[in-house]
């Protein structure tokens, strides 16, 4: 037993070693970031930098603000992201209500079968395609083009979500609903929507995220200041100010904040359904 | 006469009742008008934005499009490959993609499947190591590569600044502007940024293995790698197999990670396939060339899925199955 004991104790303890190392690997970049975003430009260039910062500051976001044109990108973010989920989320609903009601019939099949392939499909093999036909149809630079092309991807990872929050409410309700003369439009909206709100607001927040941190297309088909996105924006960033990493990690922190305060709410899902989901293939 | 039609009428309502009957199972199998409704947007935005630019991608790899030259119009035969494969840039390009979708996949499995299994079982303050690890996966893929070009920057990075200091470097090294460094580099921010998701995946896994299957093993004797090898090996092989025949396809075709770290340079040093069809299309304007290579990239891809997919998968699903049923 006493042997048993110390093999646990051991077990034990190289799971710790195991654990605070990787913590320390995933979070030391992360906190660096936030570090760097407060430091005044002198202690950010600094040949003995560390986490301590003598003169916390708020410069760094005070330069993003009001001295870049983050607020543009900002903005744009939030239209791009808004719309294309609002598109993506009125679409997915219907499709993943069929896909989860009728899941062994022929044609929804074959649309569910044509949703993974899609989702297989790399954005990168579709990139000149859809950069020639937003060129011809005059859609440079505008949001309209990053709306329509966000939802190539945003809108099976919204189906098949949806449709895992679908198959969880029990068919019965339908059965009475539809024996009470509902109707299946009625139905979708006064019972199963109401229903699965946490599910819409989880697949929404979801791909508002996947919008947001979006980069090729943003990059490729926006091509003027006053539409680009945030995540190419804070890209050039770099190049115009190259030795400004004080106000590039500043703007990378504002970034990531509203991607943070979304994954607070659905952290509950993650261990849960997002893997199962991804995982299931 | 008016009972005789009563009754008469009385047969041919149950008569329809029947038929009615009858019908009502096949009605069921056939997809109600609203369904159908309820399809056509998604069916038609797959359409419009993944079949046709599909087809696209096909149609204008054996014709000439080019920006620039717009006069130069109609069937190319494989002259579009040809330039492909005349491309001086194409071997170093399919290698170093092979490189780097190797190593940060095997990176990733190899992080992914530690830290799950440092986190499976019972262990105070497991959520909060948890939530450290899976931060990484969180941030986006430009502010990564922003976050990790700063801490390698050559003048004021603090990697290269600690590194010197406690004496492992003599000088900063430019990780991201030398030729041999440069790829290995972005390869670990990307492994760092993605091995989280294996992190989550395993351990679900994990969580669902019975435990007296090794309480039972462990009654018996057996070490903890002979367990490991022998029940949570087995059962992680389905979880791997997806796990790493996405990654493979998702790492070979990333555009982002090396563009915003590197864009590609120095020198070619990390350029790979995606970023060779950037190249093409937005900065040569040979959008032939560009398809050709894409559509190349999209045959290997769908091979390999379907590799995955009727190969592996079913012999997978066989050999557990044979262990579930000698479990039983």
């Amino acid at each position: 037993m006493a042997m048993v004991g110390a093999q646990d104790r051991f077990t034990l303890t190289a799971r710790y070693g195991v654990l605070i190392a990787f913590s320390a690997f995933c979070l030391f970049p992360f906190l660096w970031m936030l570090d760097t975003a407060f430091k005044p430009i002198d202690e950010v260039l600094s040949t003995t930098p560390s986490f301590l910062i003598r003169h916390p500051t708020l410069v760094n976001f005070a330069t993003v603000l009001l001295h870049s044109p983050f607020l543009i990108y900002l903005r744009n973010s939030i239209i791009v992201s808004g719309f294309s989920t609002l598109v993506t989320m009125v679409s997915s609903t219907f499709c993943a209500y069929v896909l989860s009601r009728w899941p062994r019939q022929s044609p929804v099949r074959v649309v569910a079968g044509a949703l993974l392939a899609s989702q297989m499909i790399p954005g990168v093999l579709l990139l000149v395609p859809l950069y020639m036909t937003m060129r011809d149809l005059g859609l440079l630079s505008t949001y309209l083009s990053l709306i329509i092309v966000y939802c190539t991807f945003m809108v099976p990872l919204a189906v098949f979500m949806l449709r895992s929050f679908f198959d969880a409410l029990p068919v019965e309700l339908e059965e009475a609903a539809e024996l009470d003369g509902c109707s299946r439009p009625a139905f979708l909206i006064r019972i199963l929507l109401p229903l699965s709100v946490p599910g819409l607001l989880a697949t929404g927040l979801f791909g508002f995220v996947t919008a947001w941190n979006e980069f090729m297309f943003g990059y490729v088909l926006i091509n003027d200041d006053a539409h680009r996105t945030l995540t190419p924006g804070i890209m050039l960033f770099r190049g115009a100010h190259s030795t400004d990493w004080g106000s590039l990690m500043a703007a990378s922190v504002l970034t990531i904040l509203p991607v943070a305060v979304s994954f607070l709410y659905l952290q509950r899902f993650l261990s849960g359904g997002l893997s199962v989901g991804a995982v299931k293939g | 006469m008016g009972a005789v039609q009563s009754i008469a009428r009385g047969q041919g309502i149950a008569q329809r009742a029947k038929t009615a009957l009858a019908k009502t199972p096949r009605r069921r199998r056939r997809l109600p008008l609203i369904a159908w409704v309820f399809l056509v947007p998604v069916a038609l935005l797959l359409l419009a934005l993944v079949a046709y630019p599909l087809l696209n991608v096909v149609w204008e790899s054996v014709h000439y499009v080019n920006l620039t030259n717009p006069t130069a119009t109609g069937f190319s035969g494989f002259d579009n490959f040809e330039t492909v494969f005349e491309d001086d840039n194409l071997l170093p390009a399919l290698w170093n993609t092979v490189l780097w979708t190797v190593f940060s996949v095997g990176g990733e499995y190899v992080l992914g499947l530690a830290s799950a299994l440092a986190l499976v079982g019972p262990i105070r303050g497991g959520a909060i190591f948890r939530a450290c690890i899976i931060i990484p996966w969180l941030i986006p893929i430009v502010v990564a590569g922003l976050d990790w070009s700063w801490i390698l920057a050559p003048d004021y990075g603090v990697l290269n600044l600690w590194l010197v200091h406690i004496g492992l470097l003599a000088h900063p090294v430019d990780w991201l502007g030398q030729l041999n460094t440069a790829l290995p580099t972005v390869t670990l921010a990307n492994v760092w940024r993605t091995f989280p998701f294996y992190t989550i995946s395993f351990l679900a896994a994990l969580q669902a293995v019975p435990p007296e299957l090794h309480e039972a093993a462990a009654l018996d004797g057996a070490p903890a790698w002979k367990r490991f090898w022998h029940i949570s090996l087995p059962h992680l092989r389905p979880v791997t197999l997806t796990l790493v025949t996405l990654h493979v396809i998702w790492t070979a075709v990333n555009f982002d990670f090396i563009w915003v770290m590197t864009e590609g340079g120095p020198l070619n040093a990390s350029t790979t396939l995606p970023i060779l069809i950037y190249r093409y299309a937005l900065q040569n304007f040979d959008v032939g060339a560009a398809c050709a290579l894409a559509g190349m990239m999209m045959s290997a891809m769908a091979t390999m899925f379907f590799l995955y997919r009727y190969g592996f998968m079913g012999l997978v699903r066989a050999r557990v199955r044979r262990l579930n049923a000698g479990d039983a």
